[in-house]
């Protein structure tokens, strides 16, 4: 993106780093405070369990100043662009408007994250900033009981009900036209309003705040603040970058082959890290065209996960907001998988599995750079485990849709610390919440047999990749359909400098006889009562060679069944029995022989 | 005689109330090598004063109220006992998913947290209860027998138990109990559905593992302070103030001892409700307790002290969630040691380094070089050097401006008084922040609410915080400084029951809840008959842990009875869990139903018949009022009065700017504040 222009300072004062410590330590508390109203009222598993939603602050001209405790891949890019979009739509902005926006093609991440935009308008009717609360829907009114359709042709297959920044409210009341379109294409439409009133809370109480806080300190002043911030960013970014190695890396992945895209989906990175000029530069124009299927990246997807990736290989705290990004420069294409999506290409699955490769291909590209920088590949999404569960029952007064979160691990390594396991995926960066056991059993009528971490899934290294979990559950009354879409099957979560992938995802059908049949990758499987339906999540790459890791903690991932005593000898090259007793010479001599066999190759 | 002392990171503080309703403060230096040592000699310095010997004294005591950081540091340091883990078949990483969540998203520098028992002591045993109660797969005796003679031979020190769905059939989990005593005899054990019957199996798990993993160590701790005081004179009874604001005694706290995790921050919040009610008209209070390191911030939400189920040991999703209900109490790293540096984008930061007691604020010249807050508050003249403890210890000023000039003035281009003032700042900011995130979880709104600051570094910045807040007052008790003791001495025996018994207000199962509620109701009237005999009054009270369809966080609701005798009471109970939510999330769904997931019965006898809660004025307190030069960030240097807090006489009102100080505390009274000391004893704070 190109670099903005720092503006005049409106008030001619510069504000001390004391002042900017203030101010900005203040605008945090606003972002917290809406997230902390949308984690608490809202009605999904989705939203309330798993914390699959954002809240931020963007400013009147539509630059994303502050961020609350997000998910990454929701909030690095798009709120500006929704926030611009709502501008464009929307040339007068009035106070107690609210606008609903979900279009990928507007700046939305994907269909099923609906999005309430709350423009910010002082007394003389000045539109200062925009609060923007996102959060993912249990259900979005696509054409499957899901909101991830992996196989949706394009967007009117794919179902979903699409608003480009649509208003809402006006005069701080609901304009029920809108409401009730929504009420007659979402499924559970209780929960979805639910979901709504928490949403629109947390934006409304974000725009109270900030009127006051306008009020108090003067609109000046946060507008200079802003400026100021930005160029705060900016330097701490500049830092961190002249701290990098310089070099030019080409990253490739592949996406499993899934309805639409038979042959998989080829993902390529060049990255180039310039610390002389303090920029990094990324292409990714020599990718292909979108499918006809729903895995294309929106462009607020794309931007994200390039910046994810980078912001996770940099090694060093640097706020994430425009003035940051005012470091990094992106070669995007129009109709491109990992670019801008053009109408009606489908983007329903933005959010995750190529976003995940490409995020992961971005941090390994600086990975590749240099030692001590970027990570290994997170382990992708979406297995069963994790899936949209539906079906009708008793114990739910009839028909029930929601995402479950049992578990997933995953992590990648990075170059200081062994993998965070239960990360999820990279856009997700661990936020989310994983669900009870006994709440889940409680609220539908499931029953979940086994749920545990593998032992030597997650990849070898000098720090180790996260594990995977293995998670079976079924259905205790009627039939039940699992829609999930699992990457990583084929292609594994990679390794980084020598470290090994993780291992890879599966899942299967568990018969009324107890046979395992294996099950597609993209499915909306139907699961009958008394069957069960097993998912292994992919595990995590490791980073760096795992004959240089510390022998003692082979040892210990051994006593804690992490490692097996086979996989400590022949990856590790550590000798040591089940209860993690070291034997210190057979190891030294092990590995001795096994570094000499990595030289010749 | 009663006397209430809390172990705190760095003093032992004692209250001692003789039987006339005086109280006498002390405070003695923290032994953590042996923490009763600690205790002794506060007794003996306490004793002293009195001019009954130590002896004597203890003779005339009846209760001994004590609050503890023992088991906290225990975990925090990883000195709790070898503990297995025994849970359902295919669930053997419950401790280790968690709940999941992460903070800092991007910092992948930070390992994931191990879990609070290793996966080589974890054991899964071959079972399942389903979510309605029936025995899917009976318990495999045969092979739980040879777990636990694995356990022998491991030698392993306690046990904690969680089995899926224990809350709704505890059969499983008491036969591995009885296993337990049988092939361990000896070994300390925990029931998950004992020690905390709540839904979420992790939660309970860690309960139980906390729980456990404590025994031996609490165990041994309570029983030699109880025989120490005993050997020392004292005949009455040992209570131990628990992480639930009330009291229990130090035996039963031996068999539960998770519940002194938060013992002694637990006991501000009572004393604050006491000040609140005595010297404010505020319906709400904010109490916050500043020490050397920490700064604990609780609630009193119209006259309650609310509760949360997710108190973290250690960092939030890095640290270890109790799971177990208890007192809300956020704490920050923030306080006196909280150390002052400027980022390499020039931004001033305060925290969340401390420089802890040793080496300490660079003031106190022993070998400190990192400026810190007290070190900002002895420049600006806050704090004499002369008189800090009571002039126990000397502060060196001249190396503490040095300091701040070298790290924060000149990398900020600011005068050494400018540059003090803003670590004073951002430190209020900091603050503030903490109380708001507090506040706006339990729905407090801060401006119709009073602050009470406790703790000895309250007063410095008490007023800055409370214009920040909006607050309309500030109380600085009399026994601020030791505000946790306080509450000991006024904390109630208490006990709280619980029970899990899903409902719906749409389908409501009047005659199991009722049933459920009478269970709960029993256990309190036998907890009235046992340990609160002779107590001066007992009130049980009911909550409802109530959510709408589809969410699956609970809030509480108070039940204005403990039956549902009709439509009518269901209702009620609706429209009340409606107001609760409006007032906690400014919304409500008012035409939806309600579910109940948990019940609770809350018991307390009253301890104590007075109201008053004075101190004594120590001999040779004189109001000797001097003055001297301080620092204000929009005045400049001003002359301040500065008055010695215990001489103050009533109802006269003092402007700032000024100083307020005594031996244990400092309050800085801004320009345009006043004060004014009430007959309570307590110091009333207008901010404008």
């Amino acid at each position: 993106m190109a670099a903005t222009p720092a503006r005049k300072l409106k008030s001619g004062r510069e504000l001390d780093g004391v002042e900017l410590a203030i101010l900005n330590k203040r605008m945090e508390a606003i972002c917290r405070k809406m997230a902390n109203t949308l984690l608490r009222t809202g009605r999904s598993g989705v939203l309330n369990s798993a914390r699959d939603f954002s809240c931020c602050l963007v400013t009147g001209d539509n630059r994303l100043l502050t961020v609350s405790e997000s998910l990454p891949i929701h909030v690095l890019r798009g709120a500006d662009m929704m926030a611009e979009a709502m501008q464009q739509f929307h040339p007068e902005l009035k106070k107690g408007d609210a606008y609903l926006h979900n279009s990928p093609y507007h700046g939305c991440s994907h269909p099923a994250d609906h999005t309430i935009l709350v423009p910010v308008i002082d007394d003389k009717g000045i539109h200062r900033f925009t609060m923007v609360a996102k959060a993912h829907q249990a259900d979005c009114g696509n054409s499957i009981p899901t909101t991830y359709h992996g196989g949706a042709r394009d967007v009117y297959h794919e179902g979903a009900l699409i608003f480009p920044a649509v208003k809402i409210q006006e005069a701080y009341k609901d304009i029920d036209d809108i409401i009730r379109m929504c009420q007659l294409r979402i499924r559970v439409p209780q929960q979805w309003w639910g979901d709504y009133l928490a949403m629109l809370g947390a934006a409304r109480i974000g725009e109270r705040e900030m009127l006051q806080f306008g009020e108090e300190v003067g609109w000046d002043t946060l507008e200079q603040f802003a400026d100021q911030w930005f160029d705060y960013s900016e330097q701490l970014m500049i830092n961190a970058v002249r701290a990098m190695p310089a070099g030019k890396a080409i990253t490739t992945s592949m996406h499993d082959p899934i309805p639409g895209a038979e042959q998989g989906i080829p993902i390529k990175i060049v990255l180039e890290i310039k610390p002389k000029e303090a920029m990094i530069e990324v292409d990714l124009r020599d990718n292909p065209d979108n499918y006809p299927c729903g895995l294309n990246l929106s462009q607020a997807c794309t931007e994200s996960s390039v910046l994810l990736g980078i912001f996770n290989g940099i090694a060093a705290p640097v706020p994430t907001n425009q003035g940051s990004f005012r470091r990094i420069k992106m070669h995007l294409r129009e109709g491109c998988v990992v670019g801008i999506p053009k109408h009606p290409t489908s983007c329903s699955v933005a959010t995750t599995n190529v976003a995940d490769r490409l995020g992961n291909s971005v941090a390994r590209a600086i990975a590749e750079i240099g030692d001590g920088f970027g990570m290994a590949s997170t382990g992708s999404l979406i297995p069963p485990s994790i899936g949209v569960i539906s079906g009708t029952s008793k114990k739910t007064h009839g028909a029930y849709v929601n995402q479950i979160f049992l578990g997933w691990g995953g992590g990648a390594a990075s170059p200081q610390a062994d993998a965070w396991i239960s990360i999820g995926h990279i856009g997700n960066a661990g936020g989310c919440f994983q669900d009870s056991v006994e709440l889940d059993e409680m609220r539908f009528p499931m029953f979940v047999r086994d749920r545990h971490y593998v032992t030597d899934s997650g990849g070898a290294g000098r720090t180790r990749g996260g594990e995977s979990m293995f998670v079976e559950f079924g259905s205790t009354e009627g039939d039940m359909e699992v829609g999930y879409v699992t990457d990583g099957t084929i292609t594994p979560a990679e390794g980084v400098r020598d470290g090994g992938p993780g291992r890879s995802a599966s899942q299967f059908r568990r018969t009324l006889n107890g046979d395992l049949e294996p099950l597609a990758a993209c499915a909306q499987a139907l699961i009958r009562e008394g069957e069960s339906i097993v998912s292994f999540s992919p595990g995590g790459g490791g980073y760096g060679s795992p004959l240089e890791r510390k022998a003692e903690l082979v040892a210990r991932d051994v006593r804690e069944k992490w490692v097996s005593v086979e996989a400590a000898r022949d990856k590790y090259g550590v000798v040591c029995d089940a209860a993690g007793t070291l034997d210190v010479a057979a190891t030294e001599a092990r590995r001795k022989t096994m570094m000499r066999a990595a030289q010749k190759h | 005689m009663r006397f209430a002392v809390d172990t705190g990171g760095t003093f032992t503080d004692l209250l001692v109330e003789d039987g006339k309703g005086e109280i006498r403060m002390y405070k003695a230096e923290t032994t953590p090598d042996d923490p009763v040592r600690g205790v002794l000699d506060a007794l003996g310095l306490a004793g002293k004063d009195i001019g009954l010997g130590q002896r004597e004294m203890l003779e005339k005591g009846e209760l001994f109220i004590h609050g503890t950081t023992r088991a906290i540091n225990a975990i925090v340091t990883g000195n709790t006992a070898k503990t297995a883990f025994l849970t359902t078949k295919g669930h053997p990483d419950i401790l280790v998913i968690r709940e999941g969540g992460r903070s800092d998203m991007f910092n992948f520098k930070e390992p994931y947290p191990d879990p609070f028992i290793p996966r080589s002591l974890t054991y899964e045993v071959n079972e399942r209860i389903s979510f309605d109660g029936k025995v899917l797969e009976p318990l495999d005796e045969k092979a739980a027998r040879t777990i636990l003679e694995e356990l022998k031979a491991k030698k392993v020190e306690a046990v904690s138990v969680c089995l899926l769905w224990s809350i709704v059939n505890s059969k499983h989990e008491e036969r591995l109990g009885e296993l337990i005593e049988q092939y361990l005899p000896g070994i300390p054990y925990t029931l998950s559905h004992r020690i905390n019957p709540s839904l979420r199996e992790y939660r309970r798990a860690s309960s139980a593992a906390i729980d456990a993993s404590l025994k031996p160590l609490m165990g041994a701790y309570l029983g030699s302070l109880e025989r120490r005081l005993r050997e020392a004179g004292f005949k009455g009874r040992v209570l131990v103030v628990t992480t639930q604001g009330g009291a229990m005694d130090a035996l039963a706290m031996a068999d539960a001892p998770i519940h002194s995790i938060n013992s002694g921050p637990a006991m501000a919040p009572l004393a604050g409700r006491f000040y609140a009610r005595q010297d404010s008209s505020a319906k709400d209070a904010i109490i916050a307790d500043t020490g050397g390191t920490t700064f604990d911030v609780s609630l009193v939400r119209d006259g309650r002290i609310p509760w949360t189920r997710e108190t973290w040991i250690g960092p939030v999703y890095r640290g270890h969630m109790t799971g177990f209900p208890a007192v809300d109490v956020k704490s920050i790293g923030a306080g006196g040691g909280s150390i002052a540096w400027v980022d390499q984008g020039g931004l001033l930061h305060v925290g969340p380094r401390s420089a802890g007691a040793v080496p300490g604020p660079v003031c106190y010249g022993k070998g400190g070089t990192e400026p810190t807050v007290t070190d900002a508050c002895v420049v600006l003249g806050w704090i004499d050097p002369a008189f800090f403890l009571g002039g126990a210890m000397r502060l060196d000023r001249d190396k503490a401006a040095d300091a701040i000039m070298a790290k924060v003035g000149r990398p900020l281009g600011l005068d050494l008084h400018n540059a003090a003032a803003s670590i004073m700042r951002v430190a209020t900011e900091n603050m503030v922040h903490a109380i708001e995130d507090i506040t706006v979880n339990q729905g407090i709104d801060p401006r119709g609410a009073v602050l009470i600051g406790g703790g000895g570094a309250a007063g410095l910045n008490a007023v800055a915080i409370v214009r920040r807040l909006g607050c309309a007052e500030l109380v600085i008790p009399e026994t601020g400084a030791a505000l946790s003791a306080a509450g000991g001495l006024i904390s109630d025996l208490r006990a709280e029951q619980s029970a899990t018994h899903y409902t719906s207000t749409a389908s409501f199962d009047r005659d199991g809840v009722n049933r459920t509620l009478a269970a709960l109701d029993a256990k309190c009237q036998a907890f009235i008959a046992g340990p609160g005999a002779g107590s001066i009054e007992q009130i049980v009270e009911f909550t409802a842990e109530a959510r709408y369809p589809s969410q699956i966080w609970e809030i509480e609701v108070h039940l204005r009875k403990p039956r549902f005798d009709g439509p009518a009471d269901i209702e009620t109970l609706r429209q009340d869990f409606h107001a609760v939510h409006e007032q906690i999330f400014a919304i409500a769904d008012t035409k939806s139903a309600v579910e109940v997931v948990g019940w609770r019965a809350s018991v307390r006898c009253r301890l104590r018949d007075t109201e008053r809660l004075t101190i004594v004025q120590p001999k040779g307190a004189r109001g000797a009022t001097s003055k001297r030069r301080v620092f204000f960030a929009d005045h400049g240097l001003v002359e301040a009065e500065v008055h010695r807090f215990e001489a103050l006489p009533s109802d006269h009102r003092i402007s700032g700017p000024a100083i307020i100080e005594s031996s244990f505390t400092t309050v800085v009274l801004d320009p345009g504040a006043s004060a004014v000391r009430r007959p309570s004893g307590s110091l009333a704070i207008t901010p404008h």
